[in-house]
């Protein structure tokens, strides 16, 4: 599925901010064999006096910018057209969870993708004992991890209520669980802190949801802004997986990945530092438009 | 003494010295062999001090203390009710080491460090250890100091590790272990220099002739090394400070001092084109060289923890551009992990092709079922805790299993917790410290010991330091041996069989020609600070002259509801001083302020300034208990202004008339001159009380030169003309205002393309505005005018130095 996205994240402040270095993490991501980024464009107002890409640790591109004239409004914007090649669902070949203990403590390697970055706390998902309990009354004996993720991620996706004024950007997982309310990102930490607790690697993933849906079927939460859901680690044969807690579906060819790491920290879209004294607001818009076959 | 040896058969001093010194069973110890002999490298000093009489080591010790406290070296220390300064624990009795017994630590020292930074290299390079299996990849993965924004990136220069200090103890068979790697950020190499210092006050007469390496020259090195590694001699190497909340913030400031580096803290900095720069009131400078005292993980809040305060955004970009060396690299916490020593023994053949020459305490990591299971059998020997932890096995405050009891809150069954936790477990096993002789109740008692070494990167390869700090336990119980338990420092002595040579940081005579260096610009913080602590020190002054003014008529009159004296409370009071109270608590924040001012400046402030500020800030809070309104707090206020006028006098006979200094004076004069127009508008206006205008004249300490230069009483006009106008009297606005004309004059960028900056022109338009000025002129209204004119003058100074 080819589509066109835009994204417009907009930063307000009462007074002036003096300067300013920004980590920007908007652009789609070049997955080979997931996802084609045909062209990205990152548009930011006003002009940086300094600007430097860089990939990060797991893979994603990060921009880095510097403000050193005193601004009280900034727009960054991105546009870009990518194909999202839909993986078809397989065969469950994932081992059990004491297996999975076994395949994770086999694989020697520090590269991104080792499942060791993903099975203990990451700064924003700790250890979860209440969403971990939940977890565990799911697992039967002889589970597959594959079907475990499923199991957790559909229990969790009944089991809360999506409201977006329950929490904000910096509520604890534990806290959104103990409320069983949130936003997508709470969803996906939940789901991440309740795998590990169960000894499943699991990492968050960044991204878009296709504005309006396929003819005849419902349009999904979370496609007003950026979206967030959940990669989870099945074993030697089955890697990573995805899986969208906030909509209880697998991630298929409606959402586009922009980043992933352990927790949003990791792939927050801004992350800046900033010398201002008032308040500030801050606006997202979203565009996730299919481009018709030629 | 004499007659109890003609009374008793002689009784040689010595036993008598170590009559009741009896090490516990078990234990090594550092003076007596296992034959209960003096050692013979402790010889001289057990003979020594047999010599002396207790009390006359009484006076010793007190010598070494008294030191301490005239350097201001303290201790910070952490309780429930947050943290205080301490008195700096000498333990006065140094620990003696036979230099051939030395070389052999140091040589198994270095080939640690050499392990290290293989193991740095290989971590944040190519992860070889864990793709062969000499390393579990959970391990590492799970370390909250492995930086994965530092993967794969080189330091600049190569070396990741450049300072380090490994924590050592000697067990029961009189071998040495090492406890524990510092690798971070290790601190205590200027405490052990202050120690040396202190132990040599103590010990005078012998330190003379007992052959002592000397530590001065591994400091020397070590400063060339840094500034050969900087390569560019435009850029300047600077020591990186948490700040003055850290426990050991004296140390850096010490250090900074006795090295000559610049002392920074991370909003000093910030990046500029991918290179470190310090904003200093001539702008941006580089520097490229940090010696990072601060927790890598609050270096950058934008790549690494993003809830520190005290770091520099941008900082590992420009590592990642190599532009910056950092003293250790950002990421070496990472080799601190203490399950890290049950791997190394394995690690160092694979590494070095040879075996660990110094071996570690023995580490059993609980990932592993076979060890897991060793772990369980042996539980009475072991210690365990977190795999993860990074601090010594003696300073740990965690939950920890210690022969097979729980200590702290939490209690479950240890079986249990090894089985549910393992991987993030360590069993490791206790060591029986050795015990060395400190002074308990005026006799020597055997306390447990451990050493502190420091080890340095020099263009001739590591160097280590001839001594070290060795921590003292309080109590017999190795736990006991932490400082914030109780525990002491105590110096560390190499004794040398040849005699040993003088060094000191001094460049020899003759080796380099003489050159007068100009100093760094100043950081624009530390211009801050001092502006600041100007402003304070004068504004407290100005408070207690009221305060005095105020007292000496309410015990004339006594009648504190006086016109005169409700004016001077109104004065008071926009001050925040409350002038119900005798000493009151605005006065004391004021002074409270301007030591936190001086204390994030301390590298740059004489040891004496200090110490007369918190001794003026001690009487104060002391004379709050006892003093009694009237007569009594106006004598009061005399003692405070005199001790005031005595730091005033000490900082500006003492310190260097450079640009820190200015600043410094330039919030001393606006201070005086806000407070002089303040006080005449109080006290000068046609409706002010009977006595007022006496009363301002004597607050502007201005009294026997009123006399002398008008022969009337006072009016008005004099009282306006000798406070405000007259260029002669050094209390008067329009003199400060000179004052601070000449001094804004000096500063960096005070013309800008020829002509006068903002500051400069505002400056110089209120210091002539007032000159031209007649004493009629300058009515009410025109006087609140120069106040406000003098905010904008303290504004535009913070606008163009201070940010």
């Amino acid at each position: 599925m080819l589509y066109d996205i835009g994204l417009t994240i907009t930063y307000s402040y009462d007074s002036p901010a003096i300067a300013g270095r920004h980590l920007l993490r908007m652009l789609p991501a070049d997955l080979p064999g997931a996802q084609r980024r045909v062209n990205a464009w990152l548009d930011v107002v006003p002009e940086p006096a300094e600007r430097q890409s860089f990939i990060d640790f797991f893979g994603n591109e990060a921009v880095e910018i510097v403000f050193r004239e005193a601004h009280d409004e900034i727009a960054f914007r991105v546009g870009s057209r990518v194909e999202r090649i839909a993986r078809p669902l397989e065969l469950d070949m994932s081992p059990d969870l004491s297996r999975l203990a076994h395949e994770i403590a086999e694989w020697r390697g520090l590269g991104p993708d080792a499942p060791h970055h993903f099975v203990g706390p990451s700064p924003r998902v700790g250890r979860l004992p209440d969403a971990t309990a939940f977890a565990e009354s799911l697992i039967a004996p002889g589970m597959t991890a594959f079907a475990a993720v499923k199991a957790i991620g559909d229990a969790l996706h009944a089991e809360m209520a999506y409201d977006p004024d329950a929490t904000t950007v910096d509520t604890p997982p534990a806290e959104a669980f103990s409320r069983r309310r949130g936003v997508c990102q709470d969803f996906a930490h939940i789901m991440i802190g309740a795998l590990r607790g169960v000894g499943v690697p699991a990492g968050y993933v960044s991204g878009f949801l296709r504005t309006i849906p396929p003819e005849g079927q419902p349009r999904l939460e979370g496609a007003d802004a950026t979206h967030a859901w959940v990669r989870a680690w099945c074993g030697w044969e089955t890697g990573w997986v995805e899986y969208d807690p906030t909509n209880a579906v697998a991630v298929g060819a409606d959402h586009v990945e922009i980043a992933h790491g352990r927790d949003y920290g990791d792939v927050a879209p801004v992350v800046g530092v900033l010398r201002i004294s008032g308040a500030q607001t801050t606006e997202q818009a979203v565009d996730v438009l299919p481009v018709a076959a030629p | 003494m004499g007659q109890e040896s003609t009374a008793t058969p002689a009784v040689d001093p010595v036993s008598r010295l170590l009559a009741d010194y009896f090490p516990p069973d078990g234990a090594a110890d550092e003076m007596l062999d296992p034959h209960g002999r003096v050692r013979p490298v402790w010889r001289q000093f057990v003979e020594y001090l047999a010599r002396l009489s207790p009390d006359e080591i009484d006076r010793r010790c007190a010598r070494g203390d008294q030191y301490l406290r005239d350097a201001g070296v303290f201790f910070r220390q952490y309780g429930a009710a947050g943290s205080t300064e301490r008195p700096w624990p000498l333990a006065h009795v140094p620990v003696i080491i036979e230099e051939a017994e030395w070389t052999r630590i140091a040589d198994g020292l270095i080939q640690r460090a050499d392990l290290l930074e293989a193991v740095a290299a290989d971590l944040y390079g190519q992860n070889r250890l864990v793709a062969e299996g000499h390393l579990p990849a959970e391990l590492v993965a799970g370390s909250r100091e492995w930086l994965r924004p530092l993967v794969g990136i080189a330091p600049r220069g190569g070396h990741f590790l450049h300072f380090v200090a490994f924590e050592i103890g000697r067990g029961p068979d009189g071998a040495w272990w090492v406890l524990g790697d510092r690798t971070q950020a290790p601190s205590g190499a200027g405490f052990a220099l202050e120690n040396r210092v202190a132990t040599t006050r103590v010990h005078s007469d012998l330190f003379g002739e007992a052959r002592i390496e000397r530590l001065a020259g591994f400091f020397r090195s070590f400063r060339d090394a840094l500034q050969t590694l900087s390569a560019d001699p435009g850029a300047r190497t600077a020591i990186l400070t948490p700040g003055p909340l850290n426990d050991t913030h004296f140390e850096h400031a010490y250090i900074a001092r006795y090295l000559g580096f610049t002392l920074l803290e991370g909003d000093d900095l910030t990046i500029d084109a991918g290179r470190v720069m310090v904003r200093t009131v001539a702008g941006l400078r580089p520097v490229n060289v940090l010696w990072r005292r601060l927790d890598a993980n609050f270096a950058d809040p934008l790549e690494l923890a993003a809830e520190s305060r005290i770091g520099t955004p941008g900082l590992v970009g420009a590592v990642r551009r190599g532009t910056v060396t950092l003293v250790n690299a950002l990421g070496s916490g990472v080799l601190e992990t203490r399950a890290l020593l049950a791997f190394l023994p394995r690690i160092a053949p694979v590494i070095l092709g040879e075996p660990l020459r110094l071996p570690n305490i023995a580490t059993w990591w609980c990932g592993g079922a076979a060890e897991r299971a060793h772990v369980r059998a042996a539980i009475d020997r072991m210690m365990i805790g977190s795999a993860f932890a990074t601090h010594l096995p003696f300073e740990t405050i965690e939950t920890t299993v210690h022969g097979g009891q729980f200590r702290g809150a939490a209690r479950m069954n240890v079986e249990a917790w090894l089985e549910a936790e393992g991987p993030r477990l360590v069993g490791q096993e206790v060591v029986t410290l050795s015990t060395t002789p400190a002074r308990v109740d005026g006799v020597l008692a055997p306390r447990p010991m451990s050493l502190r070494v420091f080890l340095a990167r020099t263009e001739g390869g590591w160097q280590v330091m001839p001594g070290g700090f060795a921590r003292i336990g309080r109590t017999p119980d190795p736990s006991a041996i932490a400082m914030q338990r109780g525990g002491s420092a105590a110096d560390v002595w190499i004794v040398s069989e040849k005699p040993v040579e003088p060094v000191s940081m001094l460049p020899r005579r003759g080796a380099v020609p003489f050159a007068r260096a100009t100093p760094a610009a100043l950081p624009s913080r530390a211009a801050d600070n001092l502006y600041w602590l100007g402003r304070y020190v004068e504004r407290a002054e100005g408070a207690m002259r009221l305060l005095r003014a105020l007292h000496v008529r309410v015990a004339e009159a006594s009648d504190p509801e006086a016109p005169l004296a409700l004016a001077v409370a109104d004065e008071l009071e926009a001050m925040g001083v409350d002038a119900a109270q005798n000493v009151p608590a605005g006065l004391q924040d004021i002074l409270r302020s301007a030591i936190s001012s001086a204390g994030n400046v301390r590298d740059r402030f004489s040891i004496d300034g200090w110490m007369a500020l918190n001794d003026l800030a001690r009487t104060a809070a002391r004379m709050e208990e006892t003093v009694a309104p009237g007569d009594d707090a106006a004598r009061a206020m005399g003692v405070l202004l005199r001790k005031i006028t005595g730091f005033s006098g000490l900082v500006h006979e003492n310190m260097y008339r450079f640009t820190g200094w200015r600043f410094l004076t330039v919030g001393r004069s606006l201070e005086r001159a806000l407070h002089t127009v303040a006080n005449l508008r109080a006290l000068a206006d046609p409706g002010a009380p009977d006595g007022a205008l006496d009363l301002a004249v004597e607050v502007g300490d201005s009294v026997m030169t009123h006399r002398r230069r008008y022969a009337v009483s006072t009016n008005r006009e004099t009282v306006v003309d000798l406070l405000v106008l007259d260029a002669m009297n050094p209390r008067s606005v329009l003199y400060q205002l000179t004052e601070v004309k000449q001094h804004v004059a000096t500063l960096p960028g005070a013309e800008v393309n020829g002509q006068l900056s903002a500051l400069s022109r505002a400056v110089l338009r209120t210091q002539s505005g007032l000159a031209v000025l007649t004493p009629e002129e300058l009515d009410g209204f025109r006087l609140g005018e120069v106040a406000g004119e003098i905010g904008a003058i303290s504004d535009l100074l913070s606008d163009a130095y201070m940010r």
